[in-house]
């Protein structure tokens, strides 16, 4: 007979040496897979991650034994909640937790990035700076981010046309991400909408490290009737693309916020940028019609 | 920003004729910040008539007068005066679609009942209307399961299946309450269809007019038209019968069927316990309803309360089939309404086309409906771009430009219908493009194929949307 002791020891030998075996195994392609590139050990190129973002939130799903996936997949349809992610005990799963902090750095990144020069230069938009330096500074100085400096107003006096019906200007706002995203559809959509409409459009530019009320210096300095603004909404874990677009007729400085007409939530999980930009050259329109902007407009 | 439209539906079956006024309440449901998102939000009938009999001048023909004396009478109880109607539809259904003066009955009663009444035909959009009239296609959805209902009318039995709402089969039998009439409480025959015939030879049962048949004959023939509704849902199996009862194709839909139910003046007796004089109509109707109700078939099967019976259909045509465009369209209002505009929807894989071949394939369709149909206006229907580019938009402006403009004689609009949320864009993009001076009419969110025709109504919630009605649907797979 053989004793349990024995068999216990055995039992514990076999284990070991499958685990052993296991782990030898797993370093072996760990380092055979990351010989091949001149990295250090431990590090994978970017390049071979997998995006987690590019998965759309509303296909995320992760409930193990669905009682009905397609019910459930057709109720996250409207909403980029995090809902259907199921969890390990009170905790996120590990890719939910991986996915959370993807869409954080993403916001982060829309943020902290700037509008590449390539795409100004290829939509033909020359470009001015307000008060603010850096991004820092334009975080934590709103007040600076809606006024220019005595030249930055003399350049866009001296390159702009004078007294236009509709000024329209291009911001990064909070979101430089959302210009990059949109800016290529929704400017020339308004700008064939406004023209179909046979009225008399300024010359666009772009202004760096720019807020809301800068449209107000803008409308005064070029004595526009309706300014527009398309600018970089406050991303959030949804996207990092939407874009919004303020309006006032005869915007001046220190005017209430309830004479801005605003359309936001522009990006492609919203409202198409082409489509948008069709709609907001009908609102222009109804501006001039009734001389009138935000909540003095009716609709 | 709240609007009530009222919209009527007339339903003139092969039995009954009925009435019903409803409003429908639409709202901007989008934020003040957001592009506006009008949706209908409510519905609610507000006066419902008098169950009239189908008044029929002869086997083959309908008593339009007689009709339209009921409907007068009608608006008149109801105090709704036709220029309150909105929109709204004319349905003619069962067997009394098939009379000789059909069709023109119903387009003189179309104009009759209001501006954007309009008339509607064909045994898949009855199966359909009943269906939401009843209720079936809103309980799919907020289960998110499958429902059949089946409409049992006088003249005909109309199923349509949903899933999660929406419709996927429909099928058509005939088989109803009233395809045997008698002229007394005897059973002699009035009247004996000549599908009920056929089923009845079929069970070695005789009819003949002016004879009488025994109640065990009748129950017999009952039975056996319960059984064929259960042979198209593949409940039983089938025989080569049901073939014969069908008016066009049967039911495709070979997946789960969750619940079953059913509507129409038949369904109405399908529970009642009450022993009341069976043949109180002089027709089979309330013993195919108790004939259906105590059926084995049925026993292993989930039935749900339909929420109309026999006001299912009337219901339906007027509350559910007036839909709303999306928000953001381009329209000329000052040619609305248009009606009867037929549908030429460009082929799916015609659509991922570059430009130059799109714009041929648009112009040979278009060449090859004209020689169909006499009908001069006409709507492209696509489906569309997500997200379309400023460039896609224009290509497509262009290309439909170059399809259409020239088949189009001066002066006939441009109708576009496309699914996606693209209308504004793509209206604007064909005027900037467009040569001859021509109104451009561009809805979207509406969901179109071949051989339907679209109403489109005068603006609401001004002018941002329109109201759209979609007849005759030919349900293809």
């Amino acid at each position: 007979m053989i004793s349990e002791q024995v068999i216990k020891d055995m039992v514990q030998q076999i284990v070991e040496k499958m685990v052993m075996d296991k782990k030898q195994s797993d370093e072996e392609n760990y380092f055979t897979e990351t010989d091949t590139n001149s990295q250090p050990r431990g590090c994978m190129d970017d390049e071979k991650l997998k995006d987690l973002t590019e998965i759309k939130i509303q296909d995320y799903f992760t409930v193990s034994n669905p009682e009905n996936k397609e019910a459930y997949l057709q109720l996250k349809e409207s909403t980029p909640a995090r809902v259907g992610i199921w969890r390990t005990g009170p905790r996120y799963l590990t890719d939910t937790l991986l996915r959370f902090r993807a869409d954080h750095a993403v916001a982060m990144d829309a943020v902290f990035t700037y509008v590449s020069e390539e795409l100004l230069e290829e939509m033909g938009l020359f470009s001015v700076n307000t008060l603010c330096h850096d991004k820092d500074e334009y975080m934590t100085r709103p007040d600076l981010g809606r006024k220019f400096s005595e030249e930055s107003i003399e350049r866009i006096k001296e390159k702009c046309i004078k007294s236009p019906q509709v000024q329209i200007y291009v911001s990064d706002g909070l979101s430089s991400t959302a210009i990059e995203a949109n800016i290529k559809d929704i400017l020339p959509s308004i700008m064939q909408g406004l023209k179909n409409y046979g009225l008399k459009i300024g010359t666009p530019f772009f202004v760096k490290h720019g807020r809301v009320p800068a449209m107000d210096v803008i409308s005064e300095v070029l004595d526009a009737e309706v300014t527009v603004v398309l600018i970089g909404e406050r991303p959030g874990l949804a996207t990092g693309e939407s874009m919004s677009c303020y309006m006032a007729y005869r915007g001046k400085v220190g005017m209430p916020e309830s004479r801005r007409t605003v359309i936001s939530n522009i990006h492609k999980g919203g409202t198409s940028a082409t489509e948008a930009g069709a709609h907001i050259a009908q609102i222009v329109k109804e501006m001039i019609e009734q001389k009138a902007s935000g909540l003095d407009l009716k609709l | 920003m709240r609007e009530n439209i009222f919209s009527v539906g007339i339903d003139i079956g092969t039995s009954t004729t009925q009435l019903v006024f409803s409003k429908l309440i639409i709202e901007n449901t989008a934020s003040i910040m957001a592009i506006p998102r009008i949706q209908i939000i409510d519905k609610e009938v507000v006066y419902r008539s008098d169950i009239h009999f189908t008044p029929l001048l002869s086997e083959t023909q309908i008593d339009g007068e007689a009709i339209r004396k009921i409907i007068e009478l009608e608006y008149r109880k109801a105090e709704i005066p036709f220029e309150r109607i909105d929109t709204g539809a004319v349905i003619i259904t069962g067997e009394t679609a098939r009379k000789e003066n059909a069709n023109e009955i119903i387009n003189t009663l179309s104009g009759l009942a209001g501006d954007f009444v309009v008339a509607t035909a064909g045994p898949d959009l009855e199966g359909i209307i009943a269906g939401k009239g009843a209720g079936a296609a809103k309980f799919s959805k907020e289960r998110s399961c499958t429902v059949v209902n089946l409409d049992i009318g006088g003249g005909t039995t109309n199923i349509a299946i949903f899933k999660n709402g929406e419709v996927v089969d429909t099928a058509c039998l005939d088989i109803g309450g009233r395809l045997i009439k008698f002229e007394d409480d005897q059973l002699k025959v009035a009247y004996a269809s000549n599908k009920i015939k056929i089923l009845a030879k079929d069970i070695g049962v005789d009819i003949q007019v002016g004879k009488r048949l025994s109640v065990d004959e009748v129950e017999g023939l009952c039975k056996r038209m319960g059984d064929i509704l259960a042979e198209s849902l593949g409940m039983i199996p089938q025989t080569t019968l049901l073939q014969e009862m069908l008016t066009g194709t049967p039911l495709k839909w070979k997946q789960k069927i969750d619940y079953i139910s059913f509507s129409g003046g038949v369904a109405d007796y399908m529970f009642n316990k009450s022993s009341a004089s069976l043949f109180k109509y002089g027709d089979i109707g309330i013993l195919l309803g108790k004939s259906i109700g105590s059926s084995s078939w049925l026993e292993s099967s989930k039935v749900i309360q339909a929420s109309e019976t026999i006001g299912a259909t009337v219901v339906g045509a007027g509350t559910h089939t007036t839909e709303i465009s999306g928000s953001t369209i381009t329209i000329e209002s000052s040619i609305l309404p248009i009606k009867n505009i037929p549908i030429l929807r460009v082929n799916p894989e015609d659509e991922e086309l570059v430009s130059d071949q799109l714009s041929c394939k648009i112009a040979e369709r278009l060449d090859w409906f004209r020689l169909e149909n006499d009908q001069q206006l006409v709507a492209l229907a696509m489906k569309g771009l997500k997200n379309p580019s400023f460039q896609q938009i224009q290509q497509l402006a262009k290309a439909i430009i170059r399809g259409v403009e020239e088949k189009l004689r001066d002066g006939e609009p441009l109708i576009i219908v496309v699914e996606n949320d693209m209308a504004k864009i793509l209206g604007q993009g064909i005027h900037a493009h467009l040569v001859s001076k021509r109104d451009v009419i561009c809805i979207d969110s509406i969901k179109v194929d071949n051989g339907d025709y679209i109403d489109i109504g005068k603006p609401l919630a001004n002018g941002k949307v329109v109201p759209v009605i979609i007849k005759t649907l030919v349900f293809n797979y």
